[in-house]
């Protein structure tokens, strides 16, 4: 069944159905906006610490299960996630059955579809099982379940203190923003990954909440392990232009790899899931067996996170030969680990990929053009960035995530073109995104940014028409307009008219309306023949809209308004055209 | 705590909330926060340092390995032990610098130089990074980048003596540079470091040694007699000295320098065959010097016995050939005239006769070397005397 797929218990709602919000927010107006940022930053900091925990246990188990430096031939490295590997299966079917996957669906379910829920059980089982299989050796990352630890905290914490449905929504991608900035230590990338890819979507409502929780949780984890980035590497002096074609080549490199990546688990993984209950029981067993056995025969680097590897091929430690070697057998031993169901992250084995293929890159660039500056290091690092941005489809976030692991702003320019070619490779070649695609597998549809980068903005000039309806002076007498309409009968037969107000706005009136307004006026001597139009009128005016806003604005006023004037931007009372409530249903028809 | 708070609170605004009691319900919530988030990062504290020291005890075993094995010559193991170590301290330097060292050392030119260059960016001043990297690009053939980066190492920090480091890299470069045969940067940075350098036999020596590698042999003579200066009974210097007179053609200083270095050898070292040889055939040259600047007598003396010689040579190389080179012969013609009593009888009062004498004795020895094979003997030490006539010398 669908790892996102959560029952929502009768509890989950309790505080959003019976505290009485309205009369709370009565009494204390401000109150949920204001415990929203402070309860940001406590979730930033529980999330903070169980996340440098979360990597503890992970590097206390690595040496438990695999010795202190795993090396090829090593017996353990068999056993060990194989044997675990029954374990985290007996646990996820019988103890905790919603910690199989990644955990960032499981965060964007919880915002999208259970109201921001997420049950401690499944928090504590992501913590214990991913520490498991990580440590054992399975080829997998702590990144994306600290994000779901971090978006359980936010929902178990926003749940007690009793807060409306809506905040309560709110609060997972906080906790992710928390765990993943913890957890990478670049509190910019963990902002920029829950926008683009938890929420989808930019949201002014909720930023505020997500930098203080990301920044409380990064200060948390720099207090334990320091501040240094996560990876350093010399700084790049890009004295030729031309070197940027180097980094290029990477980036083609990158969008095609990622495609192989992709496929591979768009296969695997469902194909897994619908062997039969026993032996999907024996899937991270078997994963396990045949991960353990590709570091057995000689390639332990392969195994677990594998960031001593990345920080290796950073400093051009592993020949040509080998780098491409780590990069295929890291994609097929997280496709293996991944697809059995294990809990862990993408993250890692995705930036351990993208490293090997930059360092590959880069030492053959630099055997064929000597000249090039860029160290082997910069590769592997753009590398990273490349494979981020076109495998999880997160383009901002790799750009800001190699920055921010690497300390080193150098490095920009090469990252942006890299990243910017193999995300477009990939977008070109793989329509759905990874993420979106184990959704779609687990029989969800959740919306992403990817799907609104897609979707194209209908404004009002797209719908405007030209002003064929008459238009009337607001500062002529109702007798005048009396002896126009007379003189012109075509204006007595239009459904609706505008009216140009003195002070350059514009009153758009039925025929009904103009004709009540025009019906006590028998002769020029009525009692308001000499009254004017602008004056006879309700105050009220059309909406001052121009022709750039959202077509989907225009809605609501048709309830109003026959007729809605689309005026310049730049000269005031000027008109660009009207638009109809007719006229915007034709246009989304036309899609 | 919080759910009681909460239900207190839910209950009470069923009855008709109040400010007072919503603030109450929202400290109280925020205070448990507090205390949990308090007892969680004590907990956390707690489990983490014992977490560190684990790892530094991890780190601090698997440097030791790595060290041992380095200085057992597995510099491959030492890698692994090493690589191990930085994965629980990868800011631990010392063990950073073996690492690299150990990559050096097994060969891995490039990822040393890069292990080392990721060192140097953080430390540029550091003399013994520069060193450790003029070395690896040394192997690697960049010439210029290591004779860069051993002037860094020159100029660059030390710990400990680093005016000793200091002179120790510098003459290090300038082996780099007379490998590179660069022989004039290899003599001014001698000079260089000879000037920095303290009174010191021993270092007078090396100097000399350099120098004398830098094609600086008059220099090079100067620092061993700087040497000899200081003690007369070094053994060594003197040694080097004659050694380099002899080859200077100076047989006389050359004897008595080499002599004097025989028998200030230490009784428990037995001066070397061929400084005794040397010495030996610097008197012996001495005996056969056919010089003009002796006086006329011995120069005659000397002539007569060289003349024997070289006659000798001549004979049994020609021996019974019914037919003769015409360079031989033209030597036959002029050995017979030379052999006429007369003419040896007034060779002590004729120097153009001497002269003569000694030019057919040095080309005798020079054709017959030709004719004949290599010289043995007082032939060969004759055409030493010839050699050191056409080079400019005092035969």
């Amino acid at each position: 069944m669908a790892d996102a797929v959560i029952p929502i218990p009768a509890q989950q709602t309790v505080a959003g159905q019976s505290t009485p919000a309205a009369s709370v927010a009565a009494v204390l107006p401000q109150r949920e906006e204001r415990l929203f940022l402070l309860l940001s930053i406590f979730i930033g900091i529980i999330s903070g610490l169980l996340v440098v925990s979360f990597r503890m246990a992970i590097e206390w188990l690595s040496v438990l299960l695999q010795g202190s430096a795993p090396a090829p031939h090593q017996i353990r490295l068999i056993v060990a996630p194989c044997a675990i590997g029954i374990v985290i299966a007996l646990l996820t079917r019988f103890v905790f059955p919603l910690v199989r996957g990644s955990g960032v669906n499981q965060t964007k379910a919880a915002l999208y579809i259970h109201n921001g829920y997420m049950s401690i059980r499944t928090v504590i089982g992501k913590f214990i099982l991913s520490a498991l299989a990580i440590g054992s050796g399975q080829s997998l990352g702590p990144e994306d379940p600290s994000l779901q630890i971090g978006a359980g905290v936010a929902s178990l914490i926003s749940r007690r203190v009793g807060l409306s449905r809506e905040r309560l929504r709110l609060f997972a991608p906080v906790g992710a923003a928390a765990g993943l900035a913890a957890a990478f230590n670049a509190p910019i990338s963990a902002i920029l990954f829950v926008i683009e890819e938890v929420i989808g979507q930019w949201t002014a409502g909720v930023l505020g909440s997500i930098v203080l929780s990301a920044v409380s949780a990064v200060v948390v984890a720099r207090w334990f392990w320091g501040s240094s980035p996560m990876f350093r590497i010399p700084s790049i002096d890009l004295k030729d232009p031309r070197e940027l074609m180097a980094y290029a080549v990477l980036g083609v490199v990158g969008g095609v790899s990622s495609l192989g990546f992709a496929k591979a688990l768009g296969y695997l993984r469902p194909a897994m899931r619908n062997q039969p209950q026993w032996f999907q029981m024996l899937q991270p067993a078997l994963a396990g067996l045949l991960v353990g056995l590709i570091g057995y025969l000689g390639l332990p680097e392969v195994m677990g996170a594998g960031y001593g590897a990345i920080d290796l091929a950073m400093h051009g430690q592993f020949a040509f030969k080998m780098l491409l070697l780590l990069a295929l057998f890291k994609m097929i031993a997280t496709t293996l680990s991944f697809s059995s169901g294990t809990p862990g992250g993408m993250f890692a084995p995705t930036l351990f990929t993208g490293a090997m293929l930059g360092a590959a890159v880069g030492s053959y660039e630099r055997v064929l053009f000597p000249h090039l500056t860029g160290s082997v290091g910069s590769y592997a690092l753009v590398g990273m960035g490349v494979l981020f941005a076109a495998f999880l489809r997160a383009p901002l976030t790799s750009v800001f995530m190699v920055l921010e692991v690497s300390g080193n702003y150098s490095i920009v320019l090469p990252v942006i073109l890299a990243n910017t070619i193999a995300y477009l490779i990939s977008r070109s070649l793989q329509p759905i995104p990874i993420f979106e695609l184990f959704t779609h597998q687990d029989g969800l549809y959740l919306p992403s940014m990817e799907e609104e980068r897609e979707e194209v903005d209908l404004r009002f000039e797209d719908a405007l028409q030209p002003v064929s309806v008459p238009i009337l002076p607001g500062s002529e007498t109702l007798w005048t307009l009396k002896q126009f309409q007379a003189a012109h009968p075509d204006t007595a037969e239009a459904p609706a008219l505008l009216i140009q107000c003195g002070d350059a706005t514009w009153y758009a009136i039925r025929q009904t309306e103009l004709q009540s307004l025009l019906a006590p006026v028998i002769d020029s001597s009525s009692p308001l023949a000499d009254a004017k139009l602008e004056s006879r009128l309700s105050p009220e005016r059309t909406p001052l809209i121009f022709p750039d806003q959202p077509l989907a604005s225009a809605l609501p006023h048709f309830r109003r308004w026959p007729l809605l004037p689309v005026s310049h931007r730049a000269m005031r009372g000027a008109l660009e055209g009207v638009l109809s409530l007719d006229d915007v249903l034709k246009r989304y028809q036309q899609g | 705590l919080i759910r009681t708070a909460y239900q207190t609170g839910k209950a009470e605004y069923g009855a008709g909330s109040t400010r007072r009691e919503l603030i109450l319900h929202d400290s109280l919530a925020f205070f448990t926060l507090a205390v949990t988030t308090l007892a969680l990062y004590g907990v956390t504290f707690f489990l983490f340092r014992s977490f560190e020291s684990h790892r530094e005890e991890l780190a601090a075993s698997w440097t030791q390995r790595g060290q041992a094995e380095l200085q057992q010559g597995k510099p491959a193991d030492a890698v692994n032990s090493l690589r191990a170590s930085l994965s629980y301290m990868p800011d631990n330097y010392p063990s950073q610098l073996l690492l690299a060292q150990a990559l050096a050392a097994a060969g891995e030119t490039d990822q040393a130089t890069n292990y080392f260059l990721n060192l140097w960016t953080a430390r540029p001043g550091d003399g013994f990074l520069n060193l450790e990297l003029a070395r690896v690009t040394r192997q690697k053939a960049e010439s210029q980048h290591a004779i860069d980066y051993y002037r860094s190492a020159i100029l660059g920090d030390w710990q400990g003596d680093a005016v000793i480091r200091r002179r120790q890299v510098r003459l290090e470069l300038i082996d780099y540079l007379i490998q590179l045969r660069r022989l004039p940067a290899a003599r001014a940075e001698l000079l260089i470091a000879a000037g920095n350098a303290p009174d010191d036999r021993q270092l007078d020596i090396l100097f000399g040694d350099k120098l004398l590698a830098a094609a600086d042999p008059q220099d090079a003579l100067t620092f061993y007699q700087r040497s000899i200066a200081d003690d007369p009974h070094n053994a060594v210097a003197l040694e080097k000295a004659g050694r380099l007179k002899y080859a200077e053609g100076d047989y006389k200083q050359a004897q008595e320098l080499l002599t004097r270095a025989i028998e200030n050898t230490p009784h428990a070292i037995e001066a070397p065959a061929d400084l005794t040889a040397l010495a030996r055939n610097a008197a012996r040259l001495v005996e056969l010097s056919l010089s003009p600047d002796l006086p006329a007598r011995e120069r005659a003396r000397h002539l007569l016995e060289a003349a024997q010689i070289a006659q000798t040579r001549f004979d049994n190389c020609t021996g019974n050939a019914a037919t003769l080179p015409s360079e031989l012969q033209s030597l036959q013609t002029r050995w017979k005239a030379a052999t006429d009593p007369a003419h040896r009888n007034a060779l002590v009062q004729n120097a153009a006769g001497q002269d003569s004498l000694t030019q057919l004795i040095f080309d005798t020895e020079r054709e017959t070397e030709t004719t004949c094979g290599p010289a043995t003997g007082d032939d060969e030490l004759l055409l030493k005397l010839s050699e050191s006539t056409s080079s400019g010398g005092n035969p």
